[in-house]
C-alpha cells in the first residue's frame, strides 16, 4: 500500500495547473465528457431507481474519472497523481467493518450491500452546527439519550465563556477541547459512556483537530472529519488531519460535499464526482467511511429532488459494485418545530435506508442554526428501520419519495424554513421536546403510517 | 455585415461560454465601426444578464457561468482600450474594481465563485483573491488595484469576525470611506453586516450584483 507520506511528496512535485484550469478543463470537461460517453441521465420522477444498467454506467464513469484525474492541492496547485493500480488497491483496502466506540456501547459500523439483512446504524446529532454554549450540553443529551441512536455527533461551539471563537486563533483549541468535554459528559449522564462520535466539530482549521487527537477528549476509537475541497481537491490544512491520525489511530471520515448544480452540472455529473470522490478519498483522506453529503447549489439542503437522485446513485453505485462504508448526512432546509422538517427527513430516511447507506442527523435548518433537536433524530431512525424492516423495494421507496416531496418542497421557492431553536421545542432541563413539537411529530408519524409506512 | 448581426454573434460567444469567438466577433464589429458602447450593452452585458438568468432557472450551472466569465473577460480586453478613448469621460461604464476573497482561515468558496462570476458578467472588474486570505492582503490588494469595491465571503461563524476585524483595519488606516465593503455567506444577516459596519450583504448572486450596482451608482 501506499505510504501516506508519498502524498505529501506528490503534492510538492505534482504537475502544476492553475486552479481554475484545475475546476474548469479537468474537472468540468471530464465530467461532461464521461455524462455524455455513459449516456447519464437522470429523471425527476424516478429518484430512487433500480435502474442497474445506470448504476453500473456511474460506476464506471466515476472510476474513469479518479484513474484520470488524481487529485490537487491547492496548497501547491499541483496534481497528486494516482495511477489506476493505487485507486484498485485503495478500493480493495475499503473498510469493510469498523468497530467505533468501546464496552457495551461499542457498534460495528459495515460497509452495506443493497437488501442487506442488517439494519443500517444512526448517528445522532446536528453535525457542524453553530449551537450557544449554555445549551449545548442539553441539545446533544437530546440525542444520545434516543434509544435507535447508535453513535453521537454534535454541533459547533462557536463562543467559550462568553467569548467569540476564531479559527486558527488559540481559542479554537479551547473550543474543541469544550466540545468534547460536553460530548464526554453527555454520554456519561445518559448511560452510555463508551459509544463513539464523530466529533471535535469546533476544529475548522487543524489546530482544534490536533489538540482532540487525547484520550481524554477524541479517543481512538472515535472518528473526525478529514473534508475534500470541491472537487477531487485536498490542501495541507486537511492533509494534516489525515496525518494526525496515522499514529493515534482515529476513525477517518472523508467528507466530500458534491456541488449538485456545480461543476458537475446536474445530477448525473455530481454523482459521477461523487462516486470519484470516494475513490480518491480512499487514499488521499485515509478514508475509514465516507460522509455522503452532496448539496444543492442553491438550496444547500439534500431533500431536493436532484439530491436525493445523487444520494441513491452515489449509495447504490458502491453497493452493487464495491460496498463502502457510507454514512449520509440528512440535511434538510427546515429547522426544528416545523412539519416540513419531518416530512424532508422522512424522504431522506426512506432514500439512504434502501441505497445502502447509514444514516446521520439532522442538520437541520440548512446546519446553520441551532434550531435542531434529537426528535426529528427519532423519526430518521424510525422511518429507516421501517423501510427496512418493511424490506422497501426501490420502486416502493420511490413511490413514498413521490409522495412527501409535495408536502415540502414550497420550502425551496419561500425564504427558507427555520423553525426554532432547541431551547424553543424542548425543556432543556427534563430534555423533552416540548407538547407542540411531540404533537406535530405525532401527526406526521400517523400520516406516514397512512401512506403505508410500517412505524 | 449588419450591426445587428455583429452583436448577436457576440452574444452567442458569450452565451455559449466561447472566449476566442467573443474575442473575434469583437474584433470584426469594431473593425466595422460598431459603437463600442453597444458592443458593451447589447452585445456582451445582454447576453451575460442571460447566462445569469438562465443560471438562476437551473438551465446553466458553474462551468458555464465560469466560461461565461472568461469569455466576458477576454473580449472586455479588446473593447475596453476602444471604449475609453471614445467616451473618456465617461468611464463609469466600465463598472468599477473589485476585489473579492474568502476571509482567513474559511474555505468556503462556492458562493464565492458565483458571486465573483455574477459580478464579472455584470460589467465589473473582478480580482479574485481565493480562499483563506488573511485581512492585510486583501486591503494590500485593494490598495494596489485601486478597488472600489470589498466583496468578503464567510459561512463560519468563526470566520464572520475577521470580516469585523478588516473593516477596523480599514479605519484604523484612515481608508475607510475609500471602499464598499460586502459581506456575505450562509450565516451573514442584514443585522449583522449593519453591526460590523459594512455597506451591505445580500441574500444570493443575484442580489449581490443588484446591491454592487446600487451602491456604486451605476
Ligand atoms: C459545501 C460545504 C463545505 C465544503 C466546502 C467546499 C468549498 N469548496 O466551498 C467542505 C466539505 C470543504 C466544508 C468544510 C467545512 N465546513 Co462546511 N459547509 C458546506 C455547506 C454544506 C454548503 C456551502 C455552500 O457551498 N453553499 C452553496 C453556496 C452557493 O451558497 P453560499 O456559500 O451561501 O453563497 C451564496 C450566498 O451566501 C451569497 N454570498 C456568498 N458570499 C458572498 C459574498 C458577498 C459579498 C455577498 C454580497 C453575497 C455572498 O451568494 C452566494 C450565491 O448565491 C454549508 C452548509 C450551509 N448551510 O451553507 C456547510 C457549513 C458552512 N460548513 C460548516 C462547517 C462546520 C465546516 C467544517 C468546519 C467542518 C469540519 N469540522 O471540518 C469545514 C471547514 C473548513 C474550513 N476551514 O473552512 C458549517 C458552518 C457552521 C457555522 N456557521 O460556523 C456549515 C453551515 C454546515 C454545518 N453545519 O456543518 N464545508
Amino acid at each position: 500500500m501506499l505510504n501516506y507520506l508519498d502524498i505529501l511528496d506528490r503534492a510538492q512535485t505534482g504537475p502544476y495547473i492553475s486552479e481554475e484550469n484545475w475546476d474548469l478543463e479537468k474537472i468540468a470537461m471530464t465530467t461532461r465528457r464521461l455524462v455524455k460517453k455513459y449516456k447519464l441521465e437522470w429523471n425527476p420522477n424516478e429518484l430512487v431507481t433500480d435502474d442497474a444498467a445506470l448504476s453500473e454506467a456511474i460506476w464506471k464513469a466515476g472510476y474513469e474519472m479518479a484513474v484520470e484525474l488524481g487529485s490537487y492541492s491547492r496548497s501547491t496547485e499541483r496534481i497528486i497523481q494516482l495511477s489506476q493500480d493505487e485507486i484498485d488497491s485503495g478500493i480493495r483496502n475499503m473498510p469493510q467493518e469498523v468497530v467505533m466506540g468501546e464496552g457495551k456501547d461499542a457498534r460495528t459500523l459495515y460497509a452495506r450491500h443493497l437488501n442487506d439483512e442488517r439494519a443500517p446504524l444512526f448517528f445522532g446529532g446536528s453535525p457542524g452546527t453553530p449551537i450557544p454554549e449554555k445549551i449545548f450540553l442539553a441539545n446533544v443529551i437530546s440525542y444520545m439519550q434516543e434509544p435507535l441512536i447508535d453513535l453521537a455527533t454534535c454541533g459547533t461551539l462557536v463562543e467559550v465563556d462568553g467569548r467569540e471563537v476564531r479559527t486558527g486563533n488559540p481559542i479554537e483549541i479551547v473550543s474543541t477541547r469544550r466540545e468534547l468535554q460536553y460530548m464526554r459528559q453527555g454520554l456519561k449522564r445518559v448511560g452510555r459512556a463508551g459509544m463513539g462520535m464523530l466529533a471535535a466539530q469546533s476544529s475548522v482549521s487543524e489546530l482544534g483537530d490536533l489538540a482532540a487527537a487525547h484520550p481524554d477528549y477524541l479517543r481512538s476509537c472515535d472518528s473526525h472529519l478529514v473534508p475534500m475541497l470541491n472537487e477531487l481537491k485536498m490542501d495541507h490544512r486537511n492533509i494534516s488531519r489525515a496525518v494526525n491520525s496515522l499514529e493515534y489511530g482515529m476513525v477517518n471520515a472523508s467528507l466530500p460535499c458534491v456541488i449538485v448544480g456545480g461543476l458537475g452540472g446536474g445530477p448525473a455529473g455530481s454523482a459521477v464526482i461523487n462516486v470519484a470522490s470516494y475513490l480518491i478519498a480512499n487514499i488521499t483522506c485515509l478514508a475509514d467511511y465516507h460522509i455522503l453529503h452532496p448539496i444543492h447549489v442553491r438550496h444547500v439542503a439534500t431533500s431536493t429532488r436532484d439530491v436525493l437522485w445523487v444520494i441513491n446513485a452515489t449509495g447504490q453505485a458502491f453497493a452493487r459494485h464495491a460496498p463502502t462504508i457510507i454514512v449520509a448526512d440528512i440535511y434538510p432546509k427546515s429547522g426544528a418545530g416545523t412539519k416540513e422538517l419531518l416530512y424532508e427527513t422522512a424522504a431522506n430516511a426512506i432514500v439512504n435506508a434502501v441505497s445502502g447507506n447509514h444514516l446521520e442527523g439532522c442538520g437541520a435548518a440548512d446546519g446553520n442554526a441551532p434550531n435542531c433537536s434529537g426528535l426529528e433524530a427519532r423519526l430518521m431512525a424510525e422511518v429507516a428501520l421501517a423501510s427496512h424492516r418493511m424490506k422497501m423495494s426501490m420502486k416502493e421507496a420511490n413511490d413514498f419519495v413521490l409522495q412527501l416531496l409535495p408536502k415540502y418542497e414550497h420550502v425551496f421557492t419561500q425564504d427558507g424554513n427555520p423553525g426554532k431553536p432547541f431551547n424553543e421545542v424542548y425543556d432543556t432541563v427534563k430534555i423533552e421536546p416540548l407538547d407542540f413539537w411531540q404533537k406535530m411529530y405525532e401527526e406526521v408519524k400517523t400520516e406516514l403510517k397512512e401512506m403505508g409506512l410500517k412505524l | 455585415m449588419p450591426e445587428s448581426t455583429h452583436l448577436q454573434a457576440i452574444a452567442t460567444a458569450i452565451i455559449d461560454g466561447e472566449a476566442e469567438d467573443a474575442m473575434e466577433a469583437t474584433k470584426a464589429a469594431l473593425e466595422d465601426n460598431v459603437d463600442p458602447m453597444e458592443i458593451l450593452n447589447r452585445g456582451l452585458m445582454d447576453a451575460a444578464d442571460e447566462v445569469g438568468k438562465r443560471f438562476e432557472r437551473s438551465e446553466y450551472f458553474l462551468p458555464e457561468l465560469m466560461l461565461t466569465g472568461r469569455a466576458l473577460k477576454g473580449a472586455m480586453e479588446i473593447v475596453k482600450p476602444v471604449l475609453l478613448e471614445k467616451y473618456a469621460d465617461n468611464d463609469s461604464q466600465v463598472k468599477g474594481k473589485v476585489v473579492s476573497a474568502t476571509v482567513h482561515t474559511d474555505i468556503h468558496d462556492i458562493g464565492k465563485n458565483i458571486v465573483s462570476s455574477m459580478l464579472t458578467a455584470a460589467g465589473f472588474e473582478v480580482t479574485d483573491m481565493g480562499v483563506d486570505v488573511p485581512i492585510k492582503s486583501i486591503i494590500d490588494k485593494a490598495e494596489e488595484i485601486e478597488a472600489r469595491v470589498i466583496c468578503l465571503s464567510a459561512l463560519l461563524t468563526t470566520s464572520m469576525p475577521f470580516m469585523k476585524d478588516l473593516i477596523q483595519l480599514l479605519d484604523a488606516r484612515g481608508i475607510r470611506q475609500k471602499y464598499i465593503v460586502l459581506v456575505g455567506g450562509a450565516s451573514v444577516t442584514e443585522s449583522w453586516a449593519m453591526h460590523i459596519g459594512a455597506d451591505g450583504t445580500a441574500r444570493n448572486a443575484a442580489d449581490a450584483v443588484k446591491l454592487a450596482r446600487a451602491k456604486i451608482g451605476a
